[in-house]
């Protein structure tokens, strides 16, 4: 248990991530609530082994050297559900099984039924989607399910949030809408993010630390 | 360049009539192929359901009897025990359709985004090639009080030194049955639902849903039911009503396993049809009618349990709870799925042991003495089954793969898939229970005075080894890139070129798996070889059945034993032949990259 006071932080430390014995990435960073570290690089570089190492996901192919901690707690061999990391993938990846408010309800802590409606109701009309509520996710344009994935993630009271490429899907007016609502809900919940992208519009807008990842032994 | 290439493609245009009369033959035959499946699937099964229609409401020529009326179905009612005929029909059928249903869930959940899904496919796989009479015999052998089983816990735990004499198999609840029909379908549904959630784009989907699920917090379990089973369960729901159409009517697992005195109904029938009574026969033509009610009716439970837990579970999805105990639940499926290999390891050890056994005293767990006896005279008398076997299979195969492959060219000449009808056609003959229909065809049969055994007997194995055959081709078929075919007709190559030179050696290691799987769907078949054959022809199946419950048990494990290794021996081939393949491809690789390598060093 967190106290109230106390600042959110992600920290990655000395991690090294081999394939084959062949070192792929280096990282010693400190990301504080509220802050976004921007990750670039080529495709190749490392970019989303890193994601799945944050989240616990690495495959086997990979090893890996270095700790994690999330507000002061190692959670380096926490198994990926037991992590308080929310994801936000390119494609919303809403379950067509589940309605918009099914959807966020599915990331809510259990409790209540009405709270938790109550809850639903006003996150969607914080982010002008007020009466979608038992609409099917199919039925919402692009920026709309994009809007829901992030309510789904916030909701889920995480303490750390990874982007992965999160607006690359979106057309650039779209883009910059969602982005800006992003960033403003992410830092309104004075939350860590790691964003991965390639968009250099995406790391000037998240206004914090970019990092370049370059693609190893390649000697062209 | 395109100049070039359009004039000698119209150089190359065949002008020769005769060529122009082979490419006209072609297209005529494409376009009927479709027609011609449709009908080989629909009118045997339409003729044979008219075949027993008639007769169960009285008029059976052949007996002289013209008049309508009910006395075949009040026969029916009267027939002593008929209500626990149906009951054990019915009830066996849902318990293990429910429990094969239950077991791969689990294995699913708790598998899900492991290597070990695939390890527990491939051990399970081969399973679905073997003959149910040869499983079911396997189960026999594992669970009788003097099986393998029984010898392994005896006497250190049951303190056993002969055999109990506990009703098993054949026990009067169909648990054996039960046990038998669940084993041989959990490998069917498994399977079936692993090879449609492995579609490209939905793959990629459910396994990101997945760790969506996993990255709010869900245990492993939890995620696979809440998020990824509401998604997968709709692929699901034909195999699983496939399987409870077979179970609920199928003959061989309750005729090995299952109590004599009533049988289920589904034995019951095929005994009446066979009585020298011919009287009977008009009983059991209204037993098939009533069969196929008893089908339908498990149908329609299943579909009511479907909307029950639909209803039941549909608030839970979302209701925030993110485990239920599942860590315990991950060690008991993991006990349970060893337990489950351990069983049909034991089982098919058992069978082996067996079929070598000379003397073998309860309770030890190893024959002490070993003889080839069995398996010689054996071999040497099931030359002749196993030559009709080979023969029937290679006809119905050959007749199946060949409609297929014109059925699909069809669709891809005229870039439509089957129309909705005719793809739940193709489905016919494996959701109407055979019994219902094979004995109204073999009535048919005898009305047109057709003597010809072989061919009636390749013909009726055809229609439960074409829908299977279609159905492995028809995805591999449908995704071939049909850049290719457009190449190669704008450099002037004719539609029946590009089927036999290109289509064809494109899709050879999928035919040759369609071929082994026909085949083996043939060597299995039971009621369609005793019934249509008139028991003139002998096959190893119907040859294990009528072993499996009167002769020893030593040459009945030899002939179960003889079942599995024919299907085993096509699938083999297939294996060893696209090893064959890749390790060309392999060689293929390693020379363009030395190749290129001895390029780059070179400059």
């Amino acid at each position: 248990m967190s106290s109230s006071f106390e600042i959110n932080s992600l920290q990655i430390k000395s991690l090294t991530i081999m394939r084959q014995q062949t070192p792929l990435l280096s990282l010693n960073e400190t990301i504080i609530g509220g802050d976004v570290l921007t990750i670039m690089g080529p495709s190749g570089s490392g970019k989303s082994t890193l994601l799945n190492w944050l989240t616990g996901m690495l495959p086997k192919e990979f090893q890996a050297d270095g700790q994690l901690y999330l507000n002061g707690e190692n959670i380096t061999q926490v198994v990926s559900y037991r992590r308080n990391i929310g994801l936000l993938f390119q494609d919303a990846l809403l379950f067509s099984h589940l309605s918009v408010a099914g959807n966020i309800a599915f990331a809510m802590p259990k409790g209540d039924s009405k709270t938790r409606a109550i809850k639903i109701n006003q996150a969607l009309s914080d982010v002008g989607l007020a009466g979608l509520e038992n609409r099917q996710p199919e039925s919402l344009s692009g920026g709309q399910q994009a809007r829901v994935a992030l309510l789904r993630v916030l909701l889920s009271q995480p303490k750390a949030i990874l982007l992965d490429e999160p607006f690359s899907k979106l057309d650039s007016q779209l883009r910059q809408e969602t982005r800006q609502l992003v960033f403003e809900q992410i830092r309104q919940h004075q939350l860590p993010v790691i964003m991965v992208t390639h968009d250099e519009s995406d790391a000037i807008a998240a206004n914090g630390k970019v990092l370049h990842l370059k693609t190893p032994q390649q000697d062209i | 360049m395109s100049h070039n290439l359009t004039s000698n493609s119209l150089k190359n245009r065949p002008l020769k009539d005769e060529t122009k009369l082979l490419d006209k033959l072609f297209s005529t035959v494409v376009k009927f192929s479709p027609k011609l499946l449709i009908a080989i699937l629909i009118l045997p099964v339409l003729g044979g359901l008219l075949g027993v229609l008639l007769p169960a409401f009285g008029w059976l020529p052949a007996l002289d009897k013209t008049q309508f009326g009910l006395q075949g179905f009040q026969q029916l009612v009267q027939t002593p025990g008929i209500a626990q005929m149906i009951s054990l029909s019915f009830f066996s059928s849902i318990v293990s359709g429910l429990l094969a249903f239950v077991i791969t869930l689990l294995l699913l959940a708790n598998y899900f985004d492991s290597p070990w899904l695939a390890r527990i496919q491939r051990l399970l796989g081969p399973i679905l090639v073997i003959p149910h009479a040869a499983a079911a015999i396997a189960i026999a052998f594992l669970i009788t009080p003097s099986g393998m089983i029984a010898r392994l816990l005896s006497p250190w735990l049951t303190g056993w030194q002969s055999p109990t004499d506990w009703l098993l198999p054949h026990d009067p609840y169909g648990i054996s049955i039960i046990m038998g029909l669940t084993l041989k379908e959990l490998p069917f549904l498994l399977l079936m639902t692993l090879s449609a959630i492995a579609q490209p784009e939905l793959s990629i989907k459910l396994r990101a849903q997945y760790r969506v699920a996993l990255s709010l917090g869900y245990y492993p379990i939890t995620a696979f039911f809440k998020a990824v089973l509401p998604n997968i369960y709709p692929l699901m729901r034909l195999p699983m009503l496939a399987i409870l159409a077979y179970a609920s009517a199928s003959v061989e697992m309750p005729l090995i396993l299952g109590p004599n005195t009533p049988p289920t109904l589904a034995v019951a029938i095929m005994n009446w049809f066979h009585d020298v009574d011919l009287s009977l026969r008009i009983k059991a033509s209204a037993g098939a009618i009533l069969q196929l009610f008893i089908t339908l009716s498990v149908l329609f439970t299943w579909w009511l349990l479907e909307k029950l837990s639909q209803a039941i579970s549909s608030k839970s999805l979302s209701n925030g709870q993110r485990t239920y105990g599942d860590v315990f639940w991950s060690k008991v499926i993991n006990i349970f799925t060893l337990l489950l290999i351990g069983f049909i390891a034991l089982a098919l050890l058992g069978m082996v042991f067996w079929s070598f056994a000379g003397f073998w005293n309860f309770p030890l767990a190893v024959p002490e003495q070993w003889v080839m006896v069995h398996w010689q005279s054996a071999l040497l008398q099931v030359q002749t089954p196993i030559i009709n076997s080979l023969a029937i299979g290679l006809v119905a195969t050959s007749i199946a793969l060949i409609l297929t492959l014109l059925t699909l060219e069809f669709e891809k000449q005229n870039g439509a898939q089957l129309s909705h009808f005719s793809s739940v056609i193709i489905y016919l003959p494996l959701m109407i229970p055979s019994i219902a229909f094979l004995f109204g065809l073999v009535w048919l049969q005898e009305a047109v005075h057709s003597k010809a055994t072989f061919i009636n007997v390749a013909l009726a194995h055809l229609l439960f080894v074409l829908p299977y055959v279609f159905l492995s081709l028809a995805t591999s078929y449908r995704l071939l890139d049909s850049r290719y075919a457009q190449v190669a007709a704008s450099l002037g190559a004719s539609p029946i070129k590009i089927f036999l030179q290109l289509s064809l050696p494109q899709l050879l290691m999928p035919i040759m798996m369609a071929s082994a799987l026909g085949l083996a769907i043939s060597f299995s078949q039971y009621l369609p070889t005793l019934l249509v054959g008139g028991g003139r022809l002998n096959t190893v199946t119907t040859e294990a059945v009528s072993l499996a419950n009167g002769a020893s048990r030593r040459t009945s494990a030899v002939y179960a034993l003889i079942q599995m290794l024919l299907p085993a021996i096509a699938f083999s081939l297939i294996w060893l032949m696209s090893m064959q393949k890749n390790r060309q491809k392999a060689q293929v690789k390693h020379n363009n990259k030395t190749a290129r390598y001895i390029t780059k060093v070179n400059r």
